[in-house]
């Protein structure tokens, strides 16, 4: 491998570990850790490996057919699974967006201490401008690098020492305490949900078909699905560790974003806070950006338009039209003053129910040697694959029972 | 696939990618209507969008209701059928993408807009 194959790889790897926490993240593995300290460590484990094995899929399929994943939800489902499924789908974009944008508009309060409301609109007036002008490389690289300030997080976990014995024992199932059963697997629920959230495999495979991705990138496919986010999944065992070790024994519930930074603040003071912020507000910033997109791509991919950041938004109107619709909708839900932590519990809920209509066309896809060849489907990734499947129809079919009989994770 | 092997039209065809002769995406395949020659029936015409949709299930219809005419595209403008359906002619061309076109004036004069 050449020192520029190479780079490029290593550059690709550190922009998805900045870009994996989004705000999904950092509330469900903050207030897990809060409440159950350690003990929920293994199903990171468990969501981190299945958004691999399905990014992993919808990769290889988008370089192979060259088709996105949305194109493949209408071809396998028909018009109305695949209209049913659409409208889920941008119903939980869009609550995701809007959350993320709340995320941006509290973090760049916590920075400035100018007032909500205004750095809503100031939030959403940045992102559209660097949605439009900037190529999604640059937006992709800027965001994903400067996101890297969340590993203040892994640094400050290993700073507070925890007990490491516990931290162990929380990546092996068991029985558990500090909450009821229903509140525990309320939470299973939600940290599988958060990890594998359907709109990363909608904007991982449309950029993949919008790059040409061919036959020379399964490698690079494999390597940043694979390190990229397991390395990420780092990020989110720290972001519990710290609750853990800092917020459960003080009776702290992390219900404010500016909550989990607290915790870099009190290993490295002032500094810690600081790079923490800055870190959740691009990790966050970025994850709005694709989130809105995963929309417009969504929309366009099921009616069959034009779509892509190659078209001028002139040429391909009706999708430049849709991701300027879904930032106008997503300000008009955050400006209501409704709190973005609710609103992400709720996004990552609703996302569950999404995710076996999103990961079924997949799967199929990925097993039909009529287009894929010898890249369909071996062994391993169908047993993944199908294990994975399962997984998620039964948090799907418990995760919304879950929500209302924890009455939203109150307990 | 070549247009003289077996092909199944609810699998190999319908609610494809519609793509043009300039390789740029055009709509889907959302319903086919069929003519009898003599015995045998034939694809006779592509629908794409509008009201091609009252026929697909109860959210099909409600949409076709909000949406315009359907475009009917000829079969003999098809060129070949693989995981698309790729066209003879350009979409300006089979007045398809109008949609694209209607909304273009909104970003002409914006910069980067077009």
């Amino acid at each position: 491998m050449s020192l520029k194959n190479f780079l490029a790889i290593a550059l690709g790897i550190l922009s998805a570990i900045g870009g994996f926490v989004d705000i999904g993240d950092l509330v469900f593995n903050t207030q897990a850790g809060a409440t159950f300290g350690f003990q929920l460590l293994w199903v990171v484990v468990i969501g981190v490996v299945g958004i691999i094995v399905y990014s992993e899929m919808c990769g290889r399929v988008a370089a192979i057919s060259k088709r996105p994943v949305f194109d493949l939800v209408r071809e396998r489902t028909g018009f109305g699974a695949g209209l049913a499924t659409l409208i889920a789908s941008e119903v939980v974009n869009l609550m995701t967006c809007a959350a993320e944008i709340g995320g941006v508009a509290i973090t760049l309060q916590l920075l400035s201490g100018l007032p909500y409301r205004l750095l809503i609109v100031f939030a959403v007036i940045a992102l559209v401008v660097v949605s439009w002008a900037l190529p999604f490389e640059w937006i992709e690289r800027v965001f994903g690098y400067l996101g890297l300030c969340l590993l203040v997080f892994a640094v400050a976990a290993i700073k507070l020492h925890p007990d490491w014995n516990k931290v162990a024992h929380g990546f092996v199932p068991g029985s558990h305490s500090g909450g009821s059963t229903m509140l525990y697997l309320y939470f299973v629920a939600g940290l599988l949900g958060a990890a594998m959230t359907p709109y990363e495999v909608y904007f991982y495979s449309s950029g993949a078909v919008e790059d040409g991705w061919g036959l020379k990138e399964l490698g690079l496919n494999k390597v940043t699905s694979i390190i990229g986010y397991a390395l990420g999944g780092f990020l989110s065992f720290s972001l519990m560790i710290v609750a853990a070790v800092l917020f459960l024994p003080r009776g702290i519930d992390p219900q404010f974003l500016g909550t989990p930074p607290l915790a870099p603040a009190h290993a490295f003071g002032e500094v810690g806070l600081l790079l923490a912020l800055v870190g959740i507000l691009f990790a966050v910033g970025g994850a709005a950006i694709e989130t809105c997109f995963a929309g417009a791509y969504n929309l366009a991919q099921f009616f069959g338009w034009r779509w892509g950041k190659r078209y001028r938004p002139a040429r391909a109107s009706r999708f430049a039209l849709s991701w300027l619709v879904i930032f106008g909708l997503a300000l008009l839900v955050v400006i209501t003053g409704y709190d973005p932590v609710k609103l992400t519990e709720y996004s990552v809920i609703f996302s569950v129910v999404a995710l076996p209509l999103t990961y079924l066309p997949i799967l199929l896809i990925a097993n039909d040697r009529a287009y894929m060849g010898s890249h369909a489907n071996g062994r391993i990734a169908n047993v993944f694959g199908i294990v994975y499947f399962a997984i998620i129809l039964l948090v799907a079919v418990a995760a919304i029972p879950l929500l209302v009989l924890t009455n939203g994770g109150q307990g | 696939m070549s247009k003289s092997s077996p092909v199944d039209l609810a699998q190999g065809i319908l609610d494809h990618q519609l793509v043009d002769a300039d390789g740029e995406n055009c709509g889907k395949v959302d319903e086919l209507e069929l003519r009898l020659d003599g015995d045998s029936p034939q694809v006779s015409e592509i629908l794409v969008g509008g009201n091609a949709w009252r026929s697909r299930g109860l959210l099909g219809r409600l949409a076709a209701h909000l949406a315009g005419d359907a475009v009917h595209v000829p079969w003999s403008e098809v060129d070949s059928v693989s995981s698309v359906v790729k066209l003879k002619r350009t979409a300006a061309e089979l007045r398809l993408n109008r949609g694209d076109e209607r909304w273009a004036k909104l970003f002409t004069k914006l910069p980067g807009g077009a």
